[in-house]
Order: structure tokens, then C-alpha cells, then sequence
């Protein structure tokens, strides 16, 4: 069994001041074993302080980092799962499904997780996930003001992945949560 | 389900055919525990299978049909099996097949303490710990407990039993109570296989169709185990053949019975059974740490609150370290008074003995002997009537079980004995303590643990509880003013009788009692003695004199001599006419009998230094009290004020002296009424040298060694100089350096004496302790005292020399003559020293 924490956008601090206070008392270190993060942190800081919560940190660029370092597009194998990272202002239209799957297909993952939009979203599409965490801190994107702070922990265990999304309505934490199951098709598929 | 594991480092079974018939041999002896012989045989052979039944977990009486304890196993295992899968939590698997309905509360991040989740996390932290504690676990036996299989039950059952008693919680030591647990239920199953193997081969033309027939029909799915399968066999068997099987050892018919499959409750109430090990463990240790309708609970051991309902307010561990001194107080109050000198507090050690049932001191094989012991008595409380209006002070000696746990640490205690009376701080008493021998005489040891047993059990009755938290408050307090302990804590403890009034002979009794407890040992380690009666008896006598000292100033002297006199009358009749020099010297100044008596041990038995050196320790500072008016003040130098102390130093000194000169005419008589014709010089200095250890091991402000004193004699007259000039002298410079520190401040030269005296007298100390330890090879050790006392003399002569050389520019006359004199006399206490030394080495 696996936690991962996936969140991005939080645009610190140019959109935003900080994490919700009621985010930050639920983030506590020792439960998490990986964060990915899709970019747009913006500044050092926020990438050390997502260091405390797990020392397993992986970034993708988004537009506005300071940190030129992190790449483009990342993928990683937590247990049976290969997860894809990227920000997705690269990936146009933003935010759309076809456009991302074919990212999905590019990188060759189960789990594509992007950013970008500020907006959770989470589909099955090709008997694999693409997930939008959208933003932690609720800053408003290049598209809408009207943003909810939101992130998303997936549990993975085994062939089976459970995807806790938070979402911050009206000062209240509301979670809700997916299921999602690899067939072992697809995997003898790849 | 763990893998079958053959240990190598398991005692190998026994010979099935034997070993049933015979119990273990040393079993045989306690009828402390209530259990009837036939009951001890019944699963004598059965490690695993006995202790379940001495714990509680299994009927213990002895009508129990096999039926009954297959039951009482089988709902065991369901209770067991029941609490896993209720306290085990999978947060994946929703609990009743729905989605839980409140997402808020139950998810990975939630913060409510009763969510799953957060309960999940808990376990996990739990586990991580006990985790870290089994990994180290035993490392010696890691191809056995560092296994996954082992590995995962024993985290399995100390997580739900922690889970279970949240109150409690891990403690770390608690995994080494169960493993041992766990290590016989495995060595009891592989003896059953062994049995089975045994008994399949007689039958084996028999039901060896039988076996593949249902192999080929029901089995050829499920290849289970083969010791599953064996199970089934014999238990085909025994239903078919029951005729044969009355033919077979009834022991072995037990056996078979326990693993019948078919019996009562089917495969779940198979007694001794693999697959179950878990559950049996568990039960096993949650009997072990509730302790099952008794008054030992083992939990109770790793809290750190008073129990509800104890009388002392203590938590348990600490109340059953005190209960641990006081037995030993009892037992052995030298070696309990020098414990408290060195302020060496029960809990220091005990609470590692305790915690583990002394799991950390002994290799695992003699554990399980130990525990088969402490298990076998019985852990209910003693009967006692309720309305005689005792309190009941310490719970551990209520229970045959807990008195054994108590009698246990104080064995060991005793077993260290000799060298823990040569520690001179308490880092070095506890180093001793605390790294147990490892190569001990087990049998040896239970055997006292067990004459002790009794004795804790008798002595419960007469404590009472309030003067045991009194001597605990005053143990804090230890360091300062030990001395008068023993006679606060002893005396309303000890069972009143005869000899009503009179404290000191109640503890002359309880001594006389300690010793006869012990000449068993002391016979054997001195077989060739030759008055071991009178001896002894002497022993006694020394040590019920002289024991609390301080006390006596306090009860008030003439008190006292009376009562030892007394004693000493006694003694004159038990003596008999043929000791008539003895006697003689008896009638004479009490000191000097002793000395007389203490010589004539010092030629008597070269190879008990051991005894010697512990009574003379405490011989050596009464004679001084009784024999001398003044001579309080020996003891008062080291705790006086040092305002104070100029004063009684000298007193002390003038008292020490007057002694020393009964000390020297006692030699002296001694090397006269006693003939003992092969080595009559050597009589002199054998019994110096108990003396200055002992002197040594007691006071450490007395420290005065024997030649030094005899210059001290000689200088007697340097005293009225010697006042004056000698100040500020701190009783911790130890009146062995006075002698040589006033004749330097007399003469006013020399200012290397004193430090080089001190480090010689701890030099002797060392010596001395050394000789203390090594029983068997006392020439030896002689020899090396010898040598020292060569090298000491040489550095004492050299300095003088240099003294002399400086002396020159003294200014005052008359003065440097006296110096020139005392230089002159010491250097003949020096070359008397070295001829002594001589003889020691050629011995």
C-alpha cells in the first residue's frame, strides 16, 4: 500500500499566500510516501516545505518556476502503476482529454497527472486515468477566477488505485474518492 | 502459517520412549506448587503443552479428560482468531462490504482518531516499533526467531495483545517474554512429528494403503502440509485401531489422543498443532502478562503506576525490587549493608532481571529450565485470614510464583556474592550486576532459589508494609547514612519469638539462619577444615556483634556488650573444654578473641580468603567499638563535620592505636596457642591481610592497613606535635594517610607523603579485593600480594629517602630529631613489611 500526494499550481507567492491552514494540518509527514507535483510552485520555498511532508519529491516545470531544473515531463513506476507527470500548458487545447491522452499514450502511463487548469478533474480514459489535481491553493488560472483549492492522494495498492480527491468548498474539506482497477489485459497489453 | 523449521540449535528431542516415562528431573522436588505428581507427568515431557497449563490457559486439575482440554484449546483459538480480525485493520477492505459512508472521516488523511485510517496509521507505528525490537531478537537463535514465518507471529501477537490492552501498551522486553513462549510450542510440535515418525514406522505396513487411498481421493486437491496430513493419518488410526493403541506408553497415548484430528472439536482442538502456534502463543502470553487468577501479572512489571489496591504506592517493578532487598536482607545482610553503602538500588538491576523473568542473564536453554521452575509454583495468592490485621505490603510475595521470582534475583544475588563485596563503587557493582556469568550452575542455582522460596513466603506473613515504604523512602537517601539502615528495616521484620526483648539476638538469629543456609556451600569449597563448627558458629557470632554499628551507639553501648556477651557465653559452652586456649582468649578482652580467632583462620584456611575477608569486615570495626571506650569515633571521622573532624581524627587515631596494640599482642598469642607447625611465620601476615580488606570493604575512612598501624604504634607518642599542626584534614583522606600526614606536619617537611600512603593503602584495597574474588587459587593470589607489598614498601622507602635529603633545612631542632626517629622506625616497619612480603612470595 502506497500514498501518493499529487497537487500543483499553488502559485506562491504571486496568486496566493499560502496553503489552506485546514490543508496544512491535514498534510502531516509519515503518511505520504511520494508527492508529485505539476509545476507553478512557484518559488523554493514551497518545494522545500513539500520536502518535510515526504523526502520523495518529483516536479514538473510549470510556466511560472523559478527553478529552470525540473523537466518538462516525468514518469515514474510506484508498485504495478507507471505514472506520467506534466504541467500541460504544453499540451493544447489546455485541459483537453484527447490532447492529453495522446500524452497519455506518448509517455506510455497508466496515470497522467497534469495541472494548468486550476480544475479538478479525474477521467478513465483508455483503461487508464488522466487526473487534474487542480490548484492547492485555489489561485485563479488564466482561465477563471473561480477556483476551489484541491489536491488529490491516490492510494495504490496492488492492481487497485483509490484516488482521495480534497477539495476546499465554502471553508469546508469535502472528499471524495474514486476507484480505479488496471485490468491485467492491459498490462500483458504493454 | 510458518515454515516448518528444523533448528539446529534446538536440544535435540529425547528418545520419546524414554523421556515420557521419565519428567524432567527437576520437577521432581517442589511441593510448593499444588499440582499432584501424576498431573507433573502427565505432560512432564511437553514443555509447551505444561507451561499452558501452569499459566492458566489449560484446565490444570488432573481429572480433565483429553476431551476438555481440546475444548478449552479450541475456544482459545477462536477467541484468538476472532480478536485478529477484529483489531487488524485493512483500510482497503471496506468492513461490511459497503463503501464507508462518511468520506470525510475515513480517508488517508483524516484526523479523527477512530477512522480506519488513523487507526491503520497507529498499528503502523506500533508495528514499526515492535519491528525494531524483533529484528534484534535473539540473534544468537536468528535462524529460528529471525525467520519471516516467526517474525510475522510474533509481530502479529504482540500488536493485538498491545491493541488489546491500550492501557499497557509495547513495552520494549515484552517480545522477549514471548518469544520463549513461542520457541516451545515449536520444540513440542517437532517432538510430536518426531513421535509420529516413531510410531509410523511400527504401523507403517498397516495404514500406509490407507494414506494414499485418501490421497488419491479427497486429498490429491489440497496437498496440505505433511504434518497436517500425518495428523490425519494418526487420528484414522487411533479411531481404527484403538485396541493397539492402548497397548502403547500411556504417555504416548496421550500424545496421540491431543492430535487426534477426529477428537473433540475436530482439527481446532488438536492440542499441539502447528497451524495454531499463533493462537497458542498469544494465549499463553496474555496468561503470562495478566496472570490468570493470580497476583504475578508480568504487565504489570512494564507499568509505571502503582497497581489499584497497592499498599505501598509504588509502581509494581519497584515494589518487587524492594521486596527483592528486603528477602535479601533476610538472607544476607552483609552483602545487603554493602549494597547500600554503595547506594546500589535494587531497581538498577532488577528491573532488566524483572522485566524479562531474567530472560537478558541466561542462554535460552536455561531459561527454559528457570521458567519451567517459576511457572510450575503456583501463582494464586496464599491463603492467609484476613482479620489479623496485616497490611499486605508487597504483592509479589504473596504468590508462590512471586516469591520464586523474588528468591531467583536474590540467588543470583548470593551466586555473585563474592564479588560483589569486592566492588568498591557502585559503577563496578552494578558492571557485575548487571553482566551475569554466563557459564553458572543452573540446577545449583534453583535449588537455592527454591530453600529461598520458602523462606520468602514465611517472611511475608510477619511484614508489614509500612516500614517497607519507609525503608524505600530511606533508600533514597542511601548515600548519606547507610549505616544505620539494616537495623531499622530488619528489626520489626523479623518474626518475633523466644528471645523477645532483645533486638541483637534476633539478629544474631537471622544471621546464624543465613549462615546455616549457606554452609552447604562453604563445606564444599573447604572440604579439608578443621573446626568448621566452632568456626562458623564464630562467624556468626562476629557478624551478629558487629553488624549495624552505628546503631549500637544509638541502642546505647552497655546494652549491647551485655548481649554479646551473652553470646559469647553461649559459645564458651558450645565450645566444649578441648578449645581450651580459645577459650582462654574468649575470657579475655572481647576484641582480642576475636583476633585471636580471626589469626587462627588466617592459618587455618589459606583458601578461604573469600570468608574471611566478608566477616573480617565486619570484624574489624567492633572490636575497636566494644573493646575501646572512645571508639565511636572510628566511625564518626566520616561523617563528622570537618570542623569537627581535627578532633575526632585524633581521637579516633589514639582509640585505633590503643587497639592496635591489643591487636599485636592478640598476633602474638595467637601465633602461641596456636601450633601450626608448617608455616608458623607466615601466620603473621595472613591474618593482616584479611584484616586490611576487610577494613577496606567497610569503612572506607578506616582503611588503615595493619603495617601501617604498627608504625602507628610507634609513632603514638607523636601525637601531642602531631595535634597541633595537623588541620583541615578531610575524612576522606582515610586514616591510613593520618599516621604518615602527622608525622610529616610534625617535622613539617615532607608534602609527598601523604598522597603516596592513600595510593598505597588503595593499592592494598585492590590487592586485597583481588584475593577476594579468586577462591581457588590463593596462593597465587598470595603471591601477588606479596609482590605489591614489595613494590609499595619500595616507593614508601624511596620517599623517605627523599625526605631525608629535604630535611636538611628544617628549621626547628629537636624536631628534625624526632623525624630522624620516626624515619628510623618506619624504616624498621618497612623492612618487617618487606620480610613479611618475602614470605608471601615464596609461599
Amino acid at each position: 500500500m502506497v500514498l501518493v500526494l499529487a497537487l500543483g499550481d499553488l502559485h506562491i507567492p504571486h496568486r496566493a499566500p499560502d496553503l489552506p491552514a485546514k490543508f496544512k494540518s491535514m498534510l502531516v509527514p509519515g503518511k505520504i510516501q511520494h508527492i508529485i507535483c505539476t509545476g507553478n510552485l512557484s518559488i523554493k520555498e514551497v518545494h522545500d516545505y513539500l520536502k518535510t511532508l515526504c523526502p520523495d519529491l518529483h516536479i514538473t516545470r510549470g510556466e511560472y518556476d523559478e527553478d529552470t531544473r525540473y523537466p518538462e515531463t516525468k514518469t515514474l513506476t510506484i508498485g504495478q502503476f507507471k505514472l506520467g507527470l506534466c504541467h500541460g500548458h504544453q499540451v493544447i487545447p489546455w485541459g483537453d482529454l484527447d490532447s492529453l491522452a495522446m500524452l497519455q499514450r506518448q509517455l506510455d502511463v497508466d496515470i497522467l497527472v497534469t495541472g494548468h487548469t486550476h480544475q479538478f478533474t479525474a477521467y478513465k480514459h483508455e483503461g487508464g486515468v488522466v487526473i487534474n489535481p487542480g490548484s492547492a491553493t485555489g489561485a485563479y488560472s488564466s482561465i477563471t477566477y473561480d477556483v476551489n483549492p484541491s489536491f488529490v492522494l491516490m492510494d495504490i495498492d496492488g492492481l487497485r488505485v483509490v484516488v482521495y480527491v480534497y477539495e476546499l468548498i465554502d471553508g469546508e474539506v469535502k472528499v471524495d474518492k474514486i476507484d480505479f482497477k488496471k485490468t491485467a489485459s492491459i498490462h500483458t497489453a504493454h | 502459517m510458518p515454515p516448518a523449521l528444523m533448528n539446529p540449535l534446538m536440544p535435540p528431542p529425547p528418545p520419546p520412549s524414554v523421556s515420557v516415562s521419565a519428567p524432567p528431573e527437576l520437577e521432581g522436588s517442589d511441593d510448593v506448587s499444588g499440582r499432584s505428581v501424576t498431573q507433573k507427568r502427565r505432560f512432564g515431557d511437553l514443555r509447551g503443552l505444561q507451561w499452558r497449563v501452569d499459566l492458566g490457559v489449560l484446565p490444570s486439575e488432573s481429572s480433565t479428560s483429553i476431551d476438555d482440554l481440546r475444548r478449552v484449546t479450541a475456544d482459545c483459538r477462536r477467541r484468538y482468531a476472532n480478536l485478529r480480525r477484529r483489531l487488524l485493520v485493512e483500510p482497503h477492505i471496506p468492513k461490511d462490504g459497503s463503501n464507508s459512508p462518511d468520506l470525510t472521516m475515513d480517508n488517508p488523511l483524516s484526523q479523527n482518531p477512530d477512522s480506519t485510517w488513523s487507526r491503520f496509521f497507529r498499528n503502523a507505528e506500533l508495528e514499526r516499533m515492535v519491528d525494531q525490537d524483533l529484528s534484534r531478537l535473539y540473534p544468537e537463535h536468528g535462524n529460528y526467531f529471525q525467520t519471516p514465518g516467526c517474525q510475522g507471529i510474533l509481530r502479529r501477537i504482540l500488536l493485538l495483545w498491545c491493541l488489546r490492552h491500550p492501557e499497557c501498551g509495547y513495552r520494549q522486553g515484552m517480545h522477549e517474554l514471548l518469544a520463549p513462549l513461542l520457541y516451545v510450542l515449536q520444540v513440542d510440535v517437532e517432538r510430536l512429528s518426531e513421535v509420529r515418525k516413531l510410531y509410523e514406522d511400527i504401523f507403517t505396513d498397516k495404514f500406509d494403503g490407507l494414506l494414499y487411498q485418501e490421497n488419491d481421493l479427497s486429498y490429491s486437491f489440497d496437498f496440505r502440509k505433511s504434518q497436517d496430513l500425518l495428523e490425519d493419518e494418526i487420528g484414522s488410526h487411533g479411531n481404527a485401531k484403538v485396541k493397539s493403541l492402548d497397548e502403547l506408553d500411556p504417555a504416548l497415548q496421550t500424545i496421540v489422543l491431543l492430535s487426534d484430528a477426529y477428537g473433540a472439536e475436530g482439527e481446532l482442538g488438536i492440542v499441539l498443532s502447528e497451524k495454531f502456534m499463533e493462537h497458542d502463543a498469544y494465549c499463553m502470553f496474555d496468561a503470562l502478562m495478566s496472570g490468570v487468577r493470580g497476583s504475578v501479572a508480568m504487565a504489570d512489571f512494564f507499568s509505571s503506576f502503582p497497581v489499584a489496591g497497592s499498599q505501598t504506592g509504588l509502581p509494581p517493578v519497584i515494589e518487587a525490587s524492594t521486596a527483592l532487598y528486603h528477602l535479601l536482607c533476610l538472607v544476607d545482610s552483609s552483602l545487603y549493608s554493602h549494597l547500600l553503602d554503595l547506594g546500589v538500588e535494587p531497581q538498577y538491576f532488577s528491573l532488566r532481571w524483572l522485566r524479562v523473568l531474567f530472560g537478558r542473564e541466561f542462554s535460552l536453554d536455561n531459561l527454559l529450565i528457570i521458567w519451567d521452575e517459576i511457572f510450575a509454583s503456583d501463582n494464586s495468592k496464599v491463603e492467609k485470614s484476613v482479620d489479623d490485621n496485616i497490611d499486605w505490603g508487597l504483592r509479589i510475595l504473596h504468590s508462590p510464583r512471586g516469591a520464586f521470582i523474588a528468591a531467583m534475583a536474590v540467588a543470583m544475588l548470593l551466586h555473585l556474592r563474592s564479588s560483589l563485596l569486592a566492588t568498591e563503587n557502585p559503577t563496578t557493582c552494578l558492571q557485575r550486576l548487571l553482566n551475569f556469568p554466563e557459564n553458572i550452575n543452573i540446577k545449583k542455582l534453583l535449588e537455592k532459589a527454591k530453600s529461598l522460596q520458602a523462606r520468602a513466603l514465611s517472611v511475608d506473613i510477619s511484614s508489614p508494609s509500612p516500614l517497607i515504604i519507609g525503608y524505600h523512602l530511606q533508600s533514597k537517601s542511601v548515600m548519606t547514612r547507610s549505616q544505620t539502615l539494616p537495623s531499622e528495616t530488619v528489626s520489626p521484620k523479623t518474626p518475633v519469638n523466644l528471645l523477645t526483648d532483645s533486638y541483637w539476638e534476633e539478629k544474631w538469629r537471622v544471621a546464624h539462619e543465613a549462615e546455616e543456609l549457606k554452609q552447604d556451600g562453604i563445606e564444599q569449597q573447604i572440604p579439608t577444615r578443621k573446626k568448621g563448627w566452632t568456626e562458623k558458629v564464630k562467624h556468626t557470632l562476629r557478624r551478629a556483634g558487629s553488624d549495624p554499628p552505628p546503631s549500637r551507639i544509638k541502642n546505647g553501648k552497655k546494652e549491647s556488650k551485655v548481649v554479646r556477651r551473652n553470646i559469647l557465653e553461649a559459645l564458651h559452652k558450645a565450645l566444649g573444654p578441648e578449645e581450651e586456649a580459645e577459650q582462654m582468649d574468649c575470657h579475655e578482652i572481647l576484641c582480642k578473641q576475636e583476633n585471636i580467632s580471626e589469626a587462627a583462620e588466617g592459618v587455618q584456611q589459606n583458601d578461604n580468603s573469600k570468608g574471611d575477608n566478608s566477616y573480617s569486615s565486619d570484624d574489624r570495626c567492633p572490636s575497636g567499638n566494644t573493646g575501646i571506650e572512645e571508639s565511636s569515633s572510628v566511625y564518626s571521622d566520616s561523617t563528622s563535620p570537618p570542623n569537627e573532624a581535627n578532633y575526632h581524627e585524633i581521637t579516633s587515631q589514639g582509640s585505633s592505636v590503643a587497639s592496635n596494640l591489643y591487636l599485636d599482642e592478640c598476633d602474638e598469642t595467637a601465633d602461641t596457642s596456636l601450633s601450626d607447625p608448617p608455616l608458623p611465620v607466615s601466620d603473621h601476615p595472613e591474618s593482616n591481610i584479611p584484616q586490611m580488606s576487610g577494613c577496606n570493604n567497610n569503612d572506607p575512612g578506616n582503611s588503615a592497613t595493619h603495617p601501617k598501624e604498627k608504625k602507628q604504634n610507634k609513632f603514638q607518642w607523636f601525637w601531642k606535635f602531631g595535634r597541633n599542626t595537623v588541620e583541615g584534614i578531610s575524612g576522606k583522606v582515610g586514616a591510613a594517610s593520618e599516621p604518615t600526614k602527622s608525622t610529616s606536619s610534625c617535622s613539617n617537611q615532607s608534602n609527598s607523603q601523604p598522597p603516596v600512603s592513600s595510593t598505597t593503602s588503595e593499592h592494598f584495597t585492590s590487592v586485597s579485593s583481588k584475593g577476594d574474588s579468586v577462591d581457588q587459587n590463593v596462593m597465587g593470589t598470595l603471591k601477588n600480594i606479596g609482590q605489591s607489598m614489595l613494590d609499595h614498601i619500595q616507593v614508601i622507602e624511596s620517599v623517605f629517602q627523599q625526605d631525608r635529603n629535604q630535611g636538611v633545612s628544617v628549621e626547628n631542632l629537636s624536631k628534625n630529631i624526632l623525624v630522624g626517629k620516626g624515619q628510623v622506625t618506619a624504616m624498621a616497619a618497612l623492612k618487617e613489611l618487606r620480610k613479611i612480603s618475602n614470605i608471601l612470595s615464596e609461599m
